[in-house]
Parts: structure tokens; sequence; C-alpha cells
């Protein structure tokens, strides 16, 4: 790979393939917009400081991934929760929910889907993420997370569960 | 098969990673088990609406800011304050500790050395003014009225 032992333009191309793609998951487990610029920024200097370490045989792709859920993760353990405007959508029908008209338009039903991702265990919220935001198969989340197959299908069953469970509230 | 075992079996079918075999039984237990089936369509319905979330881009100079940062941390562990600063905690702690035992070290060997300059330097001085050093000054001279002046009476 071009990009070892500090080559930046090389990198800096790197950067911009997938920039898109790793703020994406990052927007997605956690709370907001400025946090998740934060972690995405993050994946990216751990992920140059990582270079010598990464194995050209494997998937660069899911290295990648791996290093970006792993400082999701732990930015979910430092940052204190903060309140999302959102969460009022889930919890109660008394803050101003939308008509029924509005709650099908994909922009409302999207910011739905948001706040119930961030009501999950983070664990569960990561697998989620990585199958229905990413569209990976089981085997790839399954190296992502640095698990077997049948915890990341447990894991995206009970993520499911408890989704319709939180949306049913709606 | 039973309820329990084909409801984990409804999220893999939802994402198509059933095998044929798998697919095969979960299909006809399906046909024959309302509670099942409604379990799928309630899963299905999560699913799709996944399709309604957004596709989100990096902001805009993303990747540039990131490229200076990586670029200005570069600069900064090569100079001579990073090299300290931009190692890991425990090693710059370490580093100090090594400093002081070694200034330690360097102040103790360093104040014994004065002290026995100081009490060299003392007898020195001392032995420098004993009247033993000198002979007995001439009675005539001037020194030896002003000894038989000093003299105590006893000692005569």
């Amino acid at each position: 790979m071009h990009s070892k032992g500090g080559d930046h333009p090389a990198f800096g191309r790197l950067v911009l393939r997938y920039q898109d793609r790793i703020y994406n998951l990052c927007r997605y487990m956690l709370r907001d917009a400025e946090e998740a610029q934060d972690a995405a920024q993050d994946v990216f200097f751990k992920a140059y400081g990582s270079l010598k370490d990464y194995n050209p045989e494997s998937s660069f792709y899911t290295w990648l991934y791996r290093i970006a859920v792993n400082t999701c993760l732990d930015y979910g353990k430092k940052s204190r929760p903060k309140p999302f405007e959102d969460e009022c959508a889930i919890d109660s029908l008394a803050c101003g929910q939308p008509s029924p008209e509005r709650l099908y338009q994909s922009k409302e039903t999207g910011r739905l889907i948001e706040a119930a991702l961030q009501k999950l265990p983070k664990k569960l919220r990561a697998a989620i993420v990585l199958k229905e935001i990413e569209g990976f198969s089981y085997e790839e989340i399954a190296g992502v997370l640095g698990t077997s197959v049948g915890t990341v299908k447990s894991r995206i069953s009970r993520a499911r569960e408890e989704l319709r469970r939180l949306l049913k509230k709606v | 098969m039973k309820c329990s075992q084909i409801r984990k079996m409804i999220s893999p079918f939802v994402d198509g990673e059933l095998g044929p075999d798998e697919n095969k039984v979960f299909t006809s237990h399906l046909a024959g088990c309302p509670t099942c089936r409604k379990e799928l369509e309630e899963t299905e319905s999560v699913h799709s609406l996944f399709t309604s979330t957004e596709r989100l881009e990096a902001p805009l100079g993303f990747a540039t800011r990131v490229m200076a940062c990586i670029e200005e941390r570069e600069q900064v562990s090569s100079s001579f304050w990073g090299f300290f600063t931009h190692q890991p905690v425990f090693l710059r702690a370490v580093e100090v500790a090594f400093a002081l035992v070694i200034f330690m070290i360097g102040a103790i060997s360093g104040n014994m050395l004065v002290v026995d300059r100081i009490s060299v330097r003392q007898s020195t001085v001392q032995e420098s003014f004993s009247l033993d050093l000198f002979q007995a000054a001439p009675p005539g001279s001037v020194g030896g009225i002003f000894g038989s002046l000093a003299e105590v009476p006893n000692e005569r």
C-alpha cells in the first residue's frame, strides 16, 4: 500500500475515498454531528498512526471500520449523555408529535430511527448500523467487530426486537 | 421446528443470510404459524424503515483538516520538545524519575566533596596559625618581646 510510512498524498486519497462512509457510521453511532466529526477525524488519525501494523492481506475496509467502531464505542464511554431533541418523538406522545401523515415522510422516519438507535446498547447499535446503514454482510460485520457470525446474528436480532419495541410507542 | 428456533432465523431470513436448507425449513414453518408470520412482518417493517435513513456526507473540508492536523503533529513530534511531549506518559515519568535520581546522586556526592574540602581547608588554616609550626622568636626581637608579654603567668 502506497500510504504506508508517511506518504501524505496517498493517505489523503484514502481519507477522501472513505471520509463519507466513516462519517456516516460515526453519525449514526454517536449523538450529534460535532461528536461524529471529532470521532471521524480520530479514526483517520489512528489509522495513519497504525498503518505500519496494517496487514495488506486483509481487507483495508474491514480494518478501517474496526478502528471506526472502536473509536465510536470509546466516545460513547467518554461523553456524558446529552439530551437528544428527538427523544421525545420516541418517549412521549405529548411532545408535539407530528401527524400520522408526516410520520410517513422519510425525513421524520429517519430522525425517529436515529433517536431509537441512540437508545440501543452500544454493541447492538454497532451491529445494526453496520448491517442496515452500511450494508455489510454478517461475515463482514463479524470481521469488523472481532466476533463470530453467530454473535452477529444474535445482536442484530436483539437490536431489531428492541427497535420494534421502541418504535411501537410512536 | 419449534417457534423459538424459527424466531432466531427471522433476522437472517430478512437479511438473506439463510442457506437453502434453512430457508426451506423456515418458509414451511411460516406457512402454518401465524405467530411467527406476524413476527416476520414486524421485523421486515423495522428493516424497511432503514431505507428512509439519509446517507450522510462528511462536512466540507474534512479531508483537508485531517491532513493538516496530521502534518502539524508530525512537525511537532520531530522537534526537540515534541520528542518529549509526544511520548507516552509513563515513558516521560520514567525519564523524569531517572533525571531526578542522577541529580540526587550528583548533589549528594558534590555535597560530600564540599564538606571534605571545608574540613581540609579549616585544618590547613588552623595549622597555618599554629605557633607550633614556627620556631620560637629570638628573645630580643619584637616577636620575642610580644611572646613574653602574651605568656600566661602560670606557664612561666
